[in-house]
């Protein structure tokens, strides 16, 4: 494209002939390689620039792969409506946070912030966020947990639940629904005006 | 688009070739199918976009954007194939005015959708970054009239390069800030999905999950960088050949196989969309819609 008129650009201020050919001349003018003498096979460049990228995107698999195995998996001893909630946390990804003014409207919303704090934390201060963990998570979580499981409640609930998550790398087996949602590429869960959008999250949720 | 319409005229010249290496040639149907698929696909999420009020968030505009870039490349493409047919069948002569003006304006949108695709992926991954890292003053941090506004300048920076790129395309620093900016690009993305992938395997960690989905994690990445570099590899490595060493025979081979690498571009605008837009279950809900939506009525 613009490259290879480049080289026609340059040979067209060259030759001052305007015959009909000029053009052919002028893309040829690069054409007459001499193939002799050649000491490697021909494509080389071509193998090896494909054979390298196929190695580069190998080994960056694989250092992934290796960075899931490394360290030790840490033996939660906490209740399962605990580990439920952490899962239920991770699922949808990208999650909006809500309006500021939304957020912080209810009781409940200052323990889910709380909560999200030792989220953030964690990621900062290991040791701190686990302390954090174990006092807070409990009853927020038995507490967003009938959030979840109560059906009439209205969309704030979901919310609360929705605006702490991160991205879903981390899959549960207890629901395969999610699946497909549960990497770094779908929406945020919430949308806050519209409650089908929630509630069809939700749905996926459980 | 001028060397293919030489190539059209002295396919059959021997005297003077690559024999050696020749070129690789594909059939023009292809080239054509891939570009209206991709234009059809990116089409679709722009009106998903346009019609569900949900979707119209700033992340989706950004989704939107890289929509519009592989677009742009796959009308490119069409717009090339439509020009080659006029040419064969004589209505254009091969050296007007017209057609100099056409094949330069059609070399700037190529270039405008390459850099669209390369700053919309950019946009996409920090905007992501920020989403996790910075999730409580994500709302702050991300309106949509900053959303808009750094897309404006996003594609005013895109156009006005691309036009200069068109311009000055035979100085070589023209060629070397082009090239430069995929791995500047490739290593930007990288760096911050790793960091989110950190993240996401220290929370694994702690829950005491399953390697798998940690698995599904390293695959995703592995996807998202690995069809971006696949396919867009080849082509700077063109550029870059032929601008060191047109004369090089190595070269020359690895020059001869310009269709498959432009072909790789025009599919990476067809891939992307699966692996951007359409993991989004909202999105694939409102697709959905349309489609059976028509079909009703």
């Amino acid at each position: 494209m613009s490259a290879q008129r480049s080289v026609s650009n340059r040979t067209s201020q060259q030759s001052a002939s305007n015959s009909d050919y000029t053009w052919e001349y002028e893309y040829y003018e690069i054409g007459p390689v001499s193939f002799e003498g050649l000491k490697a096979h021909k494509y080389s460049i071509v193998i090896g620039f494909w054979v390298g990228l196929a190695v580069f995107v190998i080994f960056m698999f694989f250092v992934l792969t290796l960075l899931t195995k490394t360290g030790a998996p840490h033996q939660d001893n906490a209740e399962s409506s605990e580990k439920r909630f952490r899962m239920n946390s991770f699922v949808s990804d990208f999650g909006r946070p809500l309006e500021p003014d939304k957020v912080f409207s209810r009781q409940g919303n200052e323990e889910s912030r709380s909560l999200f704090h030792c989220y953030i934390n964690e990621v900062e201060h290991l040791d701190r966020a686990k302390a954090c963990h174990q006092t807070t998570v409990l009853d927020s979580n038995v507490q967003l947990q009938e959030a979840i499981r109560s059906s009439g409640r209205p969309e704030e609930e979901l919310n609360r639940l929705m605006k702490f998550d991160i991205p879903n790398f981390v899959n549960t087996d207890q629901n395969s629904s999610f699946g497909e949602d549960d990497l770094l590429i779908s929406e945020p869960p919430i949308v806050l005006e519209n409650k089908p959008v929630s509630q069809t999250s939700y749905k996926d949720l459980d | 688009m001028k060397h293919i319409i030489n190539l059209y005229e002295n396919i059959n010249d021997t005297a003077r070739n690559n024999s050696d290496c020749p070129h690789v040639v594909l059939p023009e149907e292809i080239f054509f199918t891939i570009s209206v698929i991709g234009v059809l696909e990116n089409l679709i999420i722009l009106l998903a976009v346009i019609k569900n009020k949900n979707l119209q968030s700033p992340m989706y505009f950004f989704i939107c954007s890289l929509a519009i870039s592989d677009m742009l490349g796959s009308l490119y493409k069409i717009l090339e194939n439509i020009l080659i047919m006029f040419r064969n069948m004589g209505y254009l002569k091969p050296r007007g005015n017209f057609e100099t003006t056409a094949d330069d304006i059609i070399d700037s949108l190529f270039i405008l959708s390459l850099l669209g695709s390369i700053f919309s992926l950019s946009v996409i991954a920090a905007d992501r970054y920020i989403t996790i890292f910075h999730a409580l003053q994500y709302h702050s941090i991300v309106t949509m009239r900053r959303a808009i506004v750094v897309l404006m300048v996003i594609w005013t920076c895109c156009l006005g390069s691309g036009i200069t790129m068109v311009i000055f395309s035979h100085h070589i620093p023209t060629v070397i800030t082009f090239t430069s900016l995929f791995p500047l690009m490739l290593v930007f993305i990288l760096c911050l999905y790793v960091h989110m992938f950190l993240l996401a395997r220290s929370h694994a960690r702690k829950i005491s999950t399953l390697s798998r989905a940690n698995m599904k994690g390293a695959i995703t990445l592995t996807i998202l960088l690995g069809v971006f570099i696949f396919c867009w590899a080849p082509f700077v490595l063109h550029v870059l050949l032929m601008t060191f060493c047109p004369n090089n025979p190595y070269c020359a081979c690895y020059m001869s196989l310009f269709q498959v690498n432009g072909m790789l571009i025009m599919c990476n605008a067809v891939i992307d969309p699966f692996i951007y837009a359409f993991r989004s279950p909202e999105l694939r809900d409102t697709f959905k819609k349309m489609i059976f939506c028509n079909r009703y009525q």
